[in-house]
Order: C-alpha cells, then structure tokens, then sequence
C-alpha cells in the first residue's frame, strides 16, 4: 500500500517534468527527505557509508538492466532484518525491500534494476533494534522505467515464470553458498506503451519473491516495477550443514496474482 | 539498385538520421524502396531521388527492420499507396517500440522529426515472399531472431546483390538486440548464399561476399565465447561488460558507445543456458 501511495503521488511529477536530469543538489536533497519521511516516517536515518555501501556503475551501459549490488559491513551484518532499495527519481521509488531470513548471508545482495534519469540512488539498512544506515550513490542514466520490453518477445512468452538457479561451487562446510537466480518474467512497469492500442501496457511485475532452504527462509523481497525484466537475484546463504542434501526453494507471487516455485537440489559441503 | 550510404555517427539534426544505407530497386514495371531511411525529411529525399530517374510506380516500401534509422521516412512514401512490406513479427515489434522511438527521434532531431511516423506493414513476410517488378524479382526471406527479431533480407536476381541490411554491419560495431546466437546461426545458413556482392545496413555500399561477414562473425563469436566464460566463472554481468571483447576495441567505429550493451545484452541470454 505505502508503495501504491508513493507510486500515485510521485508519478504525476515525473511526467510532468521532463528536464530531471538537470535538477538541483538541494532538489535532490529535498526530495531524499520527501520520500525518507514517506517510507520510514520521523525515525532518524544515519548516513554511514562504514555500515552500508551501494555499488551502481557511474553511467548505465542500459538503463533497463543496471546492476546494483548493496553491501554491509561484516561486523554490522548479523544485526541487519532488512534492506531498502531507493531509486529517488524513479516513478516508484521504493524498488526492493529485502526481509533477510535465519539462513541469510547478509553482507551482500546484488539485483538488476531500470533507472528512468539520472537519479540518487539509496541503500538503507535495518538493524534488528530499529536503527536504519543509509548509503547513496548517484547514477547518469535515462528512459529505462519506459524503454520497451525484451528483444525476443515470443522467447519471453514462453518462458514466463521459469526460474534458474546457479550455485557456486562449495569448498568447505560451515562456508556460505553464493547463488544468482534469474527469473523470466517481463516484470511490465506500466509506463510502457503499446502503439497499436495506443495504451499503456498494463503493469505486471514481481511482487514477492521468498527464497527458502530446507523450509527456513533465507529472504523476501518485495519488489516493485523498477527491478528489470526477468529479475535476477544474486545473494548467499549459510544452510545447516548436516551433511546431507537440501533444497532451495524460490516462490514468486506477481502483480497478476500468478504463483511460480520452483525447487533445487543443493548438494552436502564436502566433509573436512 | 541505387544506394544511399549512411554515415556512422549516432543520429542527430546534422544528419537527420541518415545514418543507414538505404535505397530502391527499378524494375521495368514498378520501384521498390529498400528502407525509407531514418525521418521523414530522408524519406521525401529518396523519394525525390527516385523521381529524378522515373516515374514509374513505387509499389512497395521495403521495411527491413524495426530499428528507427531504417524505418522513419515511411511517411514519405503514403501518397504512392505501396505495400509496405515487414517481418512477420514487424508489427508487434512496432507496438512495442514505436512510440517510444519515435518520442526518442523528437528528443534527438527537434524539428528534423517533422512528418515522421510510424508506419504498420500492409504485406508481412513469415519466411519467404518473391516480389516481380517487372524483369526483374526480389527474394524476401525473413530471419529468425538474430540483430532483432524481425529482420529481412533481400536478394535481388538481376544483379546477384544480396541486401542485408543490419544482418551485416561493416566497419561500424555491431548491435545485438534479438539473438547473439541466433545471429551467428543466421549468419552460417548467409554465407551459403551466393551473390556477387552484399550491402550492409551500415559500411560501403557494397562489399564482397560472404568476405565480408568475416570480421562481423570474429566480433559475435569473441562476444559469445568471452561472456558464456564470464558467466562461468561468476564474474558480474558489470564486470563483464568491461571485460568481455576488449580485443575488439580499435577495430570498430562506435566501439564504446556500443559494445559494454552488447555484452549486456549477451549476458542476459547466454545465463540461461
């Protein structure tokens, strides 16, 4: 709901105003705070680049499908719940909320996002005390919430829904298991026009994604139009390590109310 | 067969957006356009061009693609009510994409972009389509998804040239937006045809053939063979896109503004393999 409301409030500016790229530091300042008291309300949001970082490249290759990669200090991870991701300029700015599980490595967690201007983008992390770190970086990029969808349409049809899922090769036990999931899905923004009807496409995105092993969670996210085009996930996670093989399971419920799991072996850590 | 070479830049109000090689075919009974060009303004050029040779009828418009360089002067050609002639999946493509190119050419040629639009084909091509001119037949074939999903080729009997379009790119970096590996297949099932000479959508107005798929097949085989490895061993698809193919710099004309969104584009089809 609160992203339904930021989406509404914010999308008419958006439209209204075609010359972002050339706002002001203080209107971007201004903005940061709009939307910090939109999503977290008067709680006090610290700037600590130490505790939280972002890694966005300078200029977008393609501003549909811009990597970002959202680190936190080793020392404060295992006191982090949650992870925001805010791409102020965007047409609905609050683009990822990551819940971590009891399985999480929280350190880093990578996904693909579009980027409609050039824009600040923030990371915020929540500790499990209530206390929220904010990082930002800003990125020179245009016209990927409404840059059409996909290069081989029928391929994409077809698809709709598969997930893969890559795991690294472990050496050790006790180690955790850096994974990246791709989902096919168009994740449709709603700002993209169909010419022939001449109407927007409607949106049709990733809602929720909850990645599990063994039935105990690693993370939620809850995503919204701003992660690209067959949303890819890049994390890791600590399974118990019992010595025998477990299961990976991804759930995905998008905005047209589809379900999507799939599941994956994950084999035992060799033993020492 | 008249051939208009585009010049290799990105598009701008200096060029209009003639930035591909466009151009028309005289039959004894009728012309066929092979890309109206990039804007309207290029498109009412090619037409004069074509008049200032004959007056015979203009009956189809040749749209070789969706990309916005080949396309936008269609308008140019509506008072002589051809059939503009497109890929299977060209409309859809169109419904897609263009709207948002044609906002796009706005933003770039200002007042260059006067008249243009977007065009929807009247005779589509799902694999083959021979068309008579009169003395004279053209051979449509319409390609799976390789530098887009709609792409078509045309081979001309008369003279043996085999139009390519944006199949062939000489000189200037390709652009992958359908199928990194479904352009190189396309590219093995070209090379098997023979022709006295090709014309690529960008590079001179005609070149060898197949000599001059060599160095487009080098860069897309490199591309594959660099990003499929990235893949494997876990690099970052950003990582990636500054490392793959970094042989290939200095022998392409708008390397960097291209090729990091080629590896991008690559990334994301060969990781699902």
């Amino acid at each position: 709901m609160l992203r339904l409301v930021l989406f509404l409030l914010l999308l008419p500016l958006a439209l209204a105003d075609p010359a972002h790229a050339e706002r002001s530091e203080a209107e971007r300042t201004a903005r940061w705070a709009d939307l910090r008291h939109a999503i977290f309300g008067d709680r006090l949001v610290t700037e600590a680049e130490e505790a939280v970082a972002i890694d966005v490249p300078a200029r977008a290759e393609d501003a549909a499908i811009v990597p970002v990669a959202i680190r936190v200090a080793e020392a404060l991870a295992p006191d982090i719940v949650g992870l925001y991701l805010v791409i102020d300029d965007n047409p609905s700015p609050l683009a990822a909320h990551f819940l971590f599980g009891p399985l999480a490595d929280k350190r880093e967690i990578a996904t693909r996002v579009r980027i409609d201007d050039y824009t600040y983008l923030h990371a915020v992390a929540e500790t499990t005390d209530g206390r929220l770190y904010s990082a930002a970086r800003f990125i020179k990029a245009a016209g990927g919430c409404s840059a059409p969808a996909g290069k081989d349409q029928a391929l994409a049809l077809e698809r709709l829904g598969k997930m893969k899922l890559t795991l690294a090769d472990r050496s050790t036990a006790g180690t955790p298991v850096a994974a990246k999931l791709l989902v096919s899905h168009p994740n449709y923004s709603g700002l993209q026009i169909d010419q022939l009807s001449r109407n927007y496409i409607p949106a049709d995105f990733m809602q929720t994604l909850e990645v599990s092993y063994n039935g105990s969670s690693v993370f939620r996210l809850e995503s919204d139009i701003s992660i690209s085009e067959d949303p890819a996930l890049t994390f890791s996670f600590r399974p118990a390590d019992t010595g025998s093989p477990g299961v990976l399971t991804a759930e995905i419920l998008d905005s047209n109310q589809r379900r999507f799991i799939q599941s994956w072996p994950v084999p035992a850590a060799p033993q020492m | 067969m008249f051939v208009h070479g585009g010049v290799h830049e990105e598009a701008s109000p200096a060029n209009n957006d003639a930035i591909a090689n466009i151009g028309f075919v005289l039959g004894d009974d009728a012309v066929a356009v092979i890309d109206p060009g990039g804007s309207a303004l290029e498109g009412h050029a090619l037409r004069a061009a074509i008049r200032a040779r004959t007056d015979r009828p203009i009956r189809y418009v040749i749209l070789t693609h969706v990309h916005p360089d080949h396309i936008f002067g269609a308008a140019a050609f509506r008072d002589d009510r051809p059939d503009f002639v497109g890929h299977a999946k060209l409309p859809g493509a169109l419904a897609q994409r263009g709207s948002y190119y044609l906002r796009r050419l706005h933003e770039t040629l200002g007042g260059g972009a006067e008249g243009s639009e977007i065009v929807t084909p009247t005779l589509l091509v799902a694999t083959r389509l021979e068309l008579d001119l009169g003395g004279r037949r053209l051979a449509l074939r319409a390609h799976g998804p390789a530098h887009t999903d709609n792409d078509l080729t045309i081979l001309d009997d008369k003279t043996r040239t085999l139009w390519l379009s944006d199949l062939l790119f000489v000189d200037r970096l390709p652009v992958v937006d359908g199928s990194l590996l479904g352009w190189l297949e396309e590219l093995d099932r070209l090379t098997t045809i023979s022709a006295d000479r090709a014309i690529p959508g960008h590079g001179p107005a005609a070149v060898p053939w197949p000599a001059a798929a060599e160095p487009e097949r080098r860069y897309l085989e490199t591309l594959a063979r660099e990003t499929r490895a990235a893949i494997k061993a876990g690099t970052s698809i950003a990582r990636a896109a500054r490392e793959v193919g970094q042989s290939e710099r200095g022998r392409w004309l708008l390397f960097d503004e291209f090729h990091p969104r080629n590896v991008t584009a690559s990334y994301k089809e060969l990781e699902w393999e």
